[in-house]
C-alpha cells in the first residue's frame, strides 16, 4: 500500500508538470509571443480552459503529501521555507493575472495583470527549479548557483512545453510565427517537463517509503479515494475532449 | 510579537480572508445551480441572464477563495510542522481527502462550466454547476472534519508520543462536527441571500432598466436568506450542548466572549428582520416597490460576513492555548527553529498580496453588480480559433 501511494504521489507530481507546465511556460513566453494585445488574448484563451484543471494537481499533491507523508510534509515545506513562500506568492500572482485581466477595461489594467501573469509564471518556474534542487541538495545549495541553474533549466523546459502547446492549439497562428505542432510533439514535451520532478522523486523514493503514515491511515485513505479515481481521471479527460480544438472561450 | 503569535496571526488573517470568500461561494453555488436548472428546464431567456449575471459574481468571488486557500494549505507545513509531526497521521487524512475528492473535482468542473457555455450540451453544462456545488459542500465537510478533530480529537490514540488513527468513523460523527457543518453551510446560504438582496436593492433603488430581473432576484435572495438564517441560528444554538461538555470555559475570554456576542447579536437581529419584515413584504412585491427600504437592504449586505468571521473567532480563539484540544498546544506545534525574520517576511508577503487582491476582487464584484446583467462576459459568444483576417495593430 505504501508503494501504491508513492505511485499516486509520483503520478500527481508528473501530471502537474506535464499539464500545468505548459500554462506556466506560456505565461513566461506571453510578452515574447504576444506582441499585440490580441495575440496575448489568444494565447491566454488557448490555455484558459485547462488552467483550473491543471493547477489543481499541485493542490492534490500537497494533500497527498500531508495525508500519506505527514512528517515529511512539515520537514520539506518548512525546510525550503523561503522557496515555498516565493512559489506560493508567484502562484497567486499568476492566477490573479488570469482571473482579473479581462474583468475591467482600459489598456493599463490589461498591461498590469498581463504583467502579473508573466511575473508569476516566471517566478513559479524559477522557484520550482530551485525547490527541486533544494530537495536533492539542501536549501543552501538551492539558494546558490546550482539552484539558480536548476531554476533557469526548468524555466526553459517549461517555456518549450508552453510554446509547443501554443503551436498545437493555435496551429499556424502568428503568435507562434506560423508553426504547427501535432499531439505527439506536445506529448513529448509534456514527458520532458515531468522528468526533473520525477528524477528528484526517484532520488527520494526510498526515504519517502520509510516515512509513510501507518497502515490504518493509508487504508482509510485508499477506501475513500480509490473508488473515485475513475471520476478524477474521467473529468480530466473530458476537459481535453471538449477544449482541444474549436473556438477560443474568452472569459480569462 | 513573538514568533508563535506572528505565526498564529498570519494563519488567522489568511483563514479569515479565505472564509470571507468561501462563505459566499458556498451560498451562491446552489443559487446559481438552481437558476441554471430553471433556465435549462424552461428555456426562459431571463433565467439564462440570471444564471450568467449571478454566475459571474460567483466566479469573480471564487478567485480569492482559491488564492487564500492555497496559502492556507501550505501554511500547515510552513509554520506548523509540529502539528504534522504529532498528529499528521490522523489530521492529514481528511485534508488529503478534501484535495482529492472535493477540490480537484470542484476546480475541474468549474473550468468546464465557465468555459463550456455554447460548447457542452445544456444538460451536461448544467450537471457541471451541480457537481461544483456538490464538491464545494464536500470540501466544507472534509475541512470541518479536520477542524472539528482539532476541537475534539476523537478516534485517535497516542502511541510513542504521536497520535495514530483508530476509528475514522469517530471523526465523521464528532459532536463538534455534526451541528457545526449545517451551521456553516446555512450561513453560506444566508450570506449568498444577503448579497443577492443588496445587489438587487441597488438596481431597484437606482431605477435601472432591469426591474423584472432584480425583482425576481430579490425574491430569491429573501427566500434563501430566510432558509439560511433559520438553520444557521438553529444549529448555532444546538452547538452549546456539545461545546459546554467538551470545551467548558470556551466563551470565557475577552475575544471569544465579544465575538460570540457580536455573532449572536447580528444573527438574531437580521434573522428577525428577514422573517418578520422582508419575507412578508414579498407579497405583491412590496419590498421591490418600496424604494425607501432599499438603502437599508444595501447597508445590511456585509452583516453575515461579519457574523461569519466572528463565529470563527469564537471557535478558534476559544480553544486556546490548544491546537489539538487537550493534546498539543499551539506553541508546541510551531515549526522548530522558525525565525522571526522568516515569519515576518512571509506574513508581510502573504497578507500584503492577499489583502490587496481581496480589495481588488471586491471592487470587481461591485463593478460587475453596477454594470448589471447587460454586460456579462461569462457565457458570452466565442471567437473563432483561426487568427482573424482583420489587421492586428502592434502598439
Amino acid at each position: 500500500m505504501e508503494i501504491l501511494w508513492l505511485g499516486a504521489f509520483a503520478v500527481l507530481l508528473a501530471g502537474y508538470f506535464a499539464l500545468e507546465g505548459f500554462d506556466i511556460g506560456l505565461g513566461v513566453l506571453l510578452p515574447v509571443l504576444g506582441r499585440s494585445q490580441a495575440g496575448r488574448d489568444r494565447l491566454v484563451a488557448a490555455m484558459a480552459p485547462f488552467v483550473l484543471a491543471n493547477e489543481v494537481w499541485l493542490v492534490a499533491l500537497a494533500g497527498v503529501l500531508f495525508g500519506v507523508f505527514p512528517t515529511l510534509e512539515g520537514e520539506v515545506l518548512s525546510g525550503l521555507y523561503p522557496l515555498v513562500v516565493a512559489l506560493l506568492l508567484s502562484w497567486v500572482l499568476r492566477d490573479a493575472g488570469l482571473w482579473f485581466r479581462r474583468r475591467a477595461g482600459g489598456r493599463a489594467w490589461r498591461v498590469l495583470w498581463d504583467g502579473a501573469l508573466w511575473l508569476g509564471s516566471a517566478g513559479l518556474a524559477l522557484t520550482w527549479g530551485m525547490a527541486l534542487a533544494g530537495v536533492a541538495l539542501g536549501l543552501p545549495a538551492a539558494l546558490g548557483p546550482a539552484g539558480v541553474a536548476a531554476g533557469v533549466a526548468v524555466l526553459l523546459l517549461l517555456a518549450l512545453h508552453g510554446w509547443t502547446f501554443a503551436a498545437w492549439r493555435l496551429p499556424g497562428d502568428e503568435v507562434v510565427r506560423g508553426a504547427v505542432r501535432d499531439g505527439r510533439a506536445l506529448l513529448l514535451t509534456a514527458c520532458a517537463a515531468a522528468v526533473p520532478a520525477l528524477a528528484v522523486t526517484a532520488f527520494a523514493a526510498s526515504s519517502m517509503l520509510d516515512r509513510t503514515a501507518p497502515d490504518q491511515t493509508l487504508t482509510v485513505l485508499s477506501v475513500m479515494v480509490v473508488p473515485f479515481a475513475p471520476i478524477l481521471v474521467g473529468a480530466q479527460l473530458w476537459v481535453w475532449r471538449i477544449f482541444r480544438k474549436g473556438a477560443l472561450p474568452s472569459f480569462f | 510579537m513573538d514568533v508563535v503569535n506572528l505565526a498564529r496571526t498570519q494563519f488567522a488573517v489568511t483563514g479569515s480572508l479565505h472564509f470571507l470568500f468561501v462563505v459566499l461561494t458556498l451560498g451562491l453555488a446552489p443559487l446559481v445551480a438552481i437558476m441554471n436548472t430553471r433556465h435549462v428546464l424552461s428555456g426562459d431567456p431571463l433565467k439564462e441572464r440570471m444564471t450568467r449575471f449571478w454566475g459571474q459574481i460567483y466566479v469573480i468571488n471564487y478567485a480569492l477563495g482559491i488564492f487564500t486557500g492555497l496559502v492556507m494549505e501550505f501554511q500547515f507545513g510552513l509554520s506548523w510542522s509540529g502539528l504534522s509531526h504529532y498528529a499528521g497521521d490522523v489530521f492529514g487524512a481528511p485534508l488529503a481527502m478534501e484535495t482529492l475528492l472535493a477540490f480537484f473535482l470542484e476546480s475541474t468542473f468549474l473550468g468546464l462550466w465557465i468555459f463550456g457555455w455554447h460548447r457542452l450540451p445544456p444538460k451536461l453544462h448544467l450537471a457541471c454547476i451541480w457537481l461544483v456545488t456538490l464538491t464545494a459542500y464536500a470540501s466544507a465537510l472534509f475541512i470541518l472534519v479536520a477542524n472539528s478533530w482539532l476541537q475534539n480529537p476523537a478516534g485517535a490514540e497516542e502511541v510513542g508520543g504521536r497520535l495514530v488513527l483508530r476509528d475514522f468513523g469517530a471523526l465523521l460523527t464528532n459532536p463538534t462536527l455534526v451541528f457545526a457543518l449545517p451551521h456553516v453551510l446555512s450561513a453560506g446560504l444566508w450570506t449568498g441571500g444577503f448579497v443577492v438582496i443588496g445587489a438587487s436593492a441597488y438596481h431597484l433603488f437606482r431605477r435601472t432598466a432591469e426591474r423584472e430581473f432584480f425583482t425576481r432576484s430579490l425574491r430569491m435572495g429573501v427566500v434563501t436568506a430566510f432558509v439560511g438564517s433559520l438553520f444557521t441560528v438553529g444549529f448555532g444554538y444546538a452547538q452549546f450542548g456539545p461545546v459546554g461538555e467538551l470545551q467548558p470555559g470556551k466563551f470565557g475570554g475577552a475575544v471569544p466572549g465579544t465575538a460570540l456576542a457580536t455573532m449572536m447579536g447580528i444573527g438574531q437581529l437580521t434573522q428577525f428582520v428577514v422573517m418578520f419584515v422582508l419575507l412578508p413584504l414579498l407579497a405583491r412585491d412590496w419590498l421591490a416597490r418600496w424604494r425607501w427600504l432599499h438603502p437599508i437592504l444595501m447597508i445590511m449586505t456585509p452583516l453575515p460576513f461579519v457574523a461569519a468571521i466572528a463565529g470563527w473567532l469564537v471557535r478558534e480563539v476559544g480553544r486556546q492555548p490548544w491546537l489539538v484540544y487537550g493534546k498539543l498546544t499551539v506553541a508546541d506545534a510551531l515549526t522548530p527553529g522558525l525565525s522571526k525574520t522568516a515569519i515576518t517576511a512571509s506574513f508581510a508577503g502573504f497578507v500584503g498580496v492577499l489583502g490587496l487582491l481581496a480589495v481588488v476582487d471586491y471592487a470587481l464584484i461591485a463593478r460587475a453588480v453596477r454594470r448589471g446583467p447587460g454586460q456579462v462576459a461569462l457565457g458570452a459568444p466565442e471567437r473563432p480559433a483561426d487568427p482573424a483576417p482583420a489587421p492586428v495593430h502592434a502598439f
